[in-house]
């Protein structure tokens, strides 16, 4: 029971500290790296808590498969974002609007 | 206290520090490296938790593909300015809903998988008993793949003028990756497998064609989005045949489930692939004056 509680804590610990950072961070690659760490954490959870019995429960695996598919969908339209938002890193005047800017 | 103990609490230990670092340190760098570890380590504990078929998502999609993505987008080293901050609590909000949801299922799905057509559980969970969860799954990948090829500035194009070094290592990796990948769509029927892990591994070979210049491995344009979306298509065609003969929305036969299931993942392989390939290559496309660029950091 010990495992279970430690893995418990861990995930609790890993979700909350991407949690933390994301909604505090203003660096945008830094939120989505930090936005991935808190997804682990749910996994972290709930793949502990399929694997209670002799057989491990698949509909919480089968979540975390989906979880794990959107999350890398979720992060490549977020880095295309930050992407946008931040330039291609050649110019040095952040450009909001940023029509057809390539150097 | 034996060996697999030890191991356990080391790799668990070492999960939650490295998940620190990821997050706590300022440097693009530091912290892209130390989410590349988080993932193969987190790989690591979900085959120790009995979920291989987690496993190899994690090790193609959360360690790889995104993996990927933020190496490539390490290349642009501008000092972070501040923006305005924007919490994504609904999205973290809906995976703890889900979790709270799927409570006491787990002996119910184990009890019926001999009714669903596949005897791997989690199959039978993903495209029988909560086929809708998939369904909405690839939609939301559809749509992230549409909308990075919107807000990306450069249309992807094919590359040119690739040197043979890139071109064996294309002809050697690629064959690999597609038999792989075939192998791990038929595998997910009976043992862990399927057709995420398989899209997964068939983007890779997808996104290696593309940065070697392998014709026809560039997913662009209207024919790219067609091939995205077809997945979702068939899916939406399969649940359709429920209602028509009479049963509801989304129901197999089991008398053909095996069947319809090995095919519509068969589809989603190739729709989820060509998804993945394009969020990756929209999200480090480059003009053609940093062409080279590109093909730096984008091997999962």
């Amino acid at each position: 029971m010990t495992a279970t509680t430690l893995l418990l804590a861990a995930g609790a610990i890993v979700f909350v500290l991407g949690v933390v950072v994301t909604l505090t961070v203003t660096d945008l690659i830094r939120r989505v790296i930090a936005l991935n760490v808190a997804s682990g954490g749910v996994m972290l959870i709930l793949l502990r808590l399929a694997d209670r019995g002799a057989d491990p429960d698949p509909v919480p695996q089968a979540l975390v498969l989906t979880g794990i598919v959107v999350m890398a969908a979720v992060t490549g339209l977020a880095l295309t974002l930050a992407r946008r938002v931040e330039g291609d890193g050649d110019d040095l005047e952040p450009d909001e609007d940023a029509a057809g800017g390539a150097p | 206290m034996n060996a697999w103990v030890i191991l356990d609490a080391v790799l668990v230990g070492a999960v939650v520090l490295v998940a620190a670092v990821a997050v706590l340190v300022r440097s693009r760098a530091a912290a892209t490296s130390a989410f590349l570890v988080f993932g193969i380590l987190l790989a690591l504990l979900w085959a120790r938790l009995q979920a291989p078929d987690v496993a190899m998502a994690e090790a193609a999609l959360g360690g790889g593909v995104a993996g990927a993505l933020l190496a490539d987008a390490l290349e642009r080293r501008r000092p972070p300015r501040p923006v305005r901050r924007r919490a994504p609590v609904p999205l973290i909000l809906a995976i703890a809903a889900g979790a709270a949801s799927a409570a006491e299922l787990g002996p119910l799905a184990r009890d019926n998988v001999a009714d669903s057509g596949v005897s791997h559980p989690i199959t039978a969970v993903l495209l029988n008993f909560r086929s809708l969860d998939t369904l909405l799954e690839i939609a939301v990948v559809v749509i992230a793949a549409v909308g990075a090829g919107a807000i990306a500035r450069e249309r992807v194009q094919p590359e040119r003028g690739i040197d043979p070094i890139r071109r064996a290592l294309a002809s050697i990796l690629i064959p690999i990756l597609l038999l792989l990948s075939g192998w791990i769509l038929a595998a997910g029927s009976t043992q862990p497998g399927g057709a995420f892990q398989a899209g997964a591994v068939l983007a890779a070979a997808l996104i290696i064609g593309h940065l070697c210049g392998v014709p026809f491995t560039t997913p662009r344009g209207r024919g790219g989005a067609a091939l995205a979306g077809i997945g979702v298509l068939c899916f939406v065609v399969l649940g359709v045949v429920g209602p028509a003969t009479g049963g509801v929305w989304l129901q197999l036969d089991p008398a053909w489930a095996g069947a319809a299931i090995l095919a519509v993942e068969a589809v989603l392989t190739i729709g989820i692939a060509v998804a993945l390939a394009m969020i990756s290559l929209a999200a480090g496309s480059r003009d053609a004056s940093r062409r080279d660029d590109a093909s730096r950091g984008a091997t999962p």
